[in-house]
């Protein structure tokens, strides 16, 4: 399992990668405690978000240790593929920045955590497009200039192309999926339009390095064709997952609309029934009346900041 | 999630109306996005006639060919989720649907014979034989399709208006 490794130095898994399996082990472990906790309390969390991050993190964790049958750029591609696209979706879907809030007591560390997830510069960087351009832009700046050849004669500067792989796949599916709570949601065709300019150009480097390899490298054509072809429908399956994540995002938002009183786009244009002022979802009564009860379960959680956490998450 | 009462709800049915513009709509985004998959799984893969990287082409014909297939599959998710919420609110109207669907098949396929293949010349139908019957049967495919769709389409708006002229009972038909 070691001799093919993709370090040049060294023989087995190196000790970058002993510590990156280390660290997606303790990121389970303590979000499967967290979770444990909010149920022993009573909080509903559905079992399959514990499900979603333990698979990502196990993902991640075999990644960095293991690998994967066929020829270096193939196995290169493969790892490519869990821990810039399929681990960080996994792991985003779990909502991980969810947990903590609710998980941590009130005090300065979760203020930070809120803080942070409220700020501009967050907002900023998970502006759909801009973490598209992270993404993939840094997929092209890899494969298209010689920076692949020389991080492989510098292992730092490997491990932080594979931080920036996974830090850069977490951003994109954070901005895309949107399903924690953070300052600034952006809507479904900015979502919409960065995964579909991100998928485009995820294919057209893909097509690309089928017929060219990356600049300074001497793959076999083989090889480099099977790596670009998994490139390719790999990209896809994760990109119909990620507009499956929108879709049923947008349908569910579609149902409860009209459960709310609330006017859903398409009623809209119809006269309405009741005269009254602007068409605003209202007071939401059903929603509302759970915030309410559901704080005054949880005596920790009466600070301000547990008000607004949960009535945030009640508005998805 | 994490609260018991917010299950997706459906409006009353008594508020339901079909609406065929967007059914129409609706549909023909199936329906284009079905075709492209069909091209790309027929022809590119089971067939190999033409393939995934065929030349080195122009930067903008590998541009074109990325953006198709990513929208390809975006629309796929996106359109059978506008249906979904259509019939679920009792807005869809099959007739219109049908249409649409067709309209949309037919205009992928001619939009992939004469742009793709013939303005923009990212790839040919086939290589190493005589294009024109090919280039032919595919054109009047697509034009096939599109008569279709139109017929319907036609068809649905005459039954439409019928209903209309018959007088609009509570229960509109779906």
């Amino acid at each position: 399992m070691t001799s093919a490794h993709a370090h040049p130095t060294g023989t087995g898994p190196g000790f970058s990668a002993l510590v990156a399996a280390a660290a997606s082990s303790v990121a389970v472990v303590c979000y499967l405690l967290a979770a444990a906790r909010l149920r022993r309390r009573g909080d509903a969390w559905p079992p399959l978000r514990d499900v979603c991050f333990a698979t990502g993190g196990a993902a991640l964790a075999a990644a960095a240790v293991v690998t994967p049958p066929g020829g270096p750029f193939t196995v290169h591609m493969a790892r490519h593929l869990v821990v810039g696209m399929a681990a960080p979706l996994l792991l985003v879907l779990a909502r991980p920045l969810t947990l903590a809030l609710r998980a941590l007591r009130p005090g300065r560390v979760r203020r930070a955590l809120a803080a942070t997830g409220r700020s501009r510069p967050a907002a900023w960087l998970l502006f759909p497009p801009t973490a598209a351009v992270l993404d993939v832009g840094g997929l092209w700046l890899l494969y298209r200039t010689p920076l692949w050849s020389v991080s492989h004669e510098r292992p730092l500067l490997q491990a932080a192309v594979h931080f920036h792989v996974l830090a850069a796949g977490l951003l994109f599916a954070f901005a895309v999926c949107a399903v924690d709570p953070v300052r600034h949601r952006w809507g479904l065709p900015w979502r919409g339009a960065a995964l579909l300019g991100a998928g485009a150009a995820h294919a057209v480097l893909a097509k690309s390095l089928y017929a060219a390899p990356p600049a300074g490298t001497a793959f076999a054509p083989d090889d480099r064709r099977a790596g670009a072809l998994l490139m390719y429908y790999g990209g896809d399956a994760v990109e119909l997952a990620l507009a499956a994540v929108l879709a049923v995002g947008w349908y569910a938002a579609g149902g409860r609309a009209p459960a709310r009183g609330g006017r859903s786009r398409s009623t809209a244009r119809r006269p309405r029934l009741r005269p009254g002022p602007h068409p605003r979802p209202g007071p939401r009564p059903s929603g509302f009346g759970t915030t309410v009860r559901a704080i005054g379960g949880y005596p920790q959680d009466t600070t301000r900041e547990g008000v607004t956490q949960r009535s945030a998450e009640q508005k998805r | 999630m994490s609260d018991p009462v917010r299950r997706p709800a459906v409006p009353p049915p008594s508020e339901a109306e079909p609406r065929p513009r967007r059914s129409l709509g609706v549909c023909a985004l199936i329906g284009a996005a079905v075709m492209a998959a069909v091209d790309e799984i027929v022809f590119h893969q089971l067939l190999n006639w033409h393939h995934f990287y065929d030349r080195s082409t122009p930067s903008v014909g590998l541009l074109s060919d990325g953006l198709l297939h990513t929208a390809e599959l975006l629309a796929l998710v996106a359109g059978f989720t506008l249906w979904a919420d259509l019939r679920r609110r009792g807005a869809l109207s099959p007739s219109h649907a049908r249409a649409g669907l067709f309209l949309g098949a037919g205009g992928f396929q001619l939009f992939d014979g004469i742009v793709d293949h013939k303005l923009l010349r990212t790839h040919q139908i086939r290589y190493g034989v005589d294009l024109l019957p090919y280039d032919l049967a595919w054109n009047a495919a697509g034009v096939v399709l599109l008569g279709v769709g139109a017929a319907l389409a036609v068809r649905a708006g005459q039954n439409g208006r019928g209903d209309r002229s018959v007088g609009r009972g509570p229960e509109p038909s779906r």
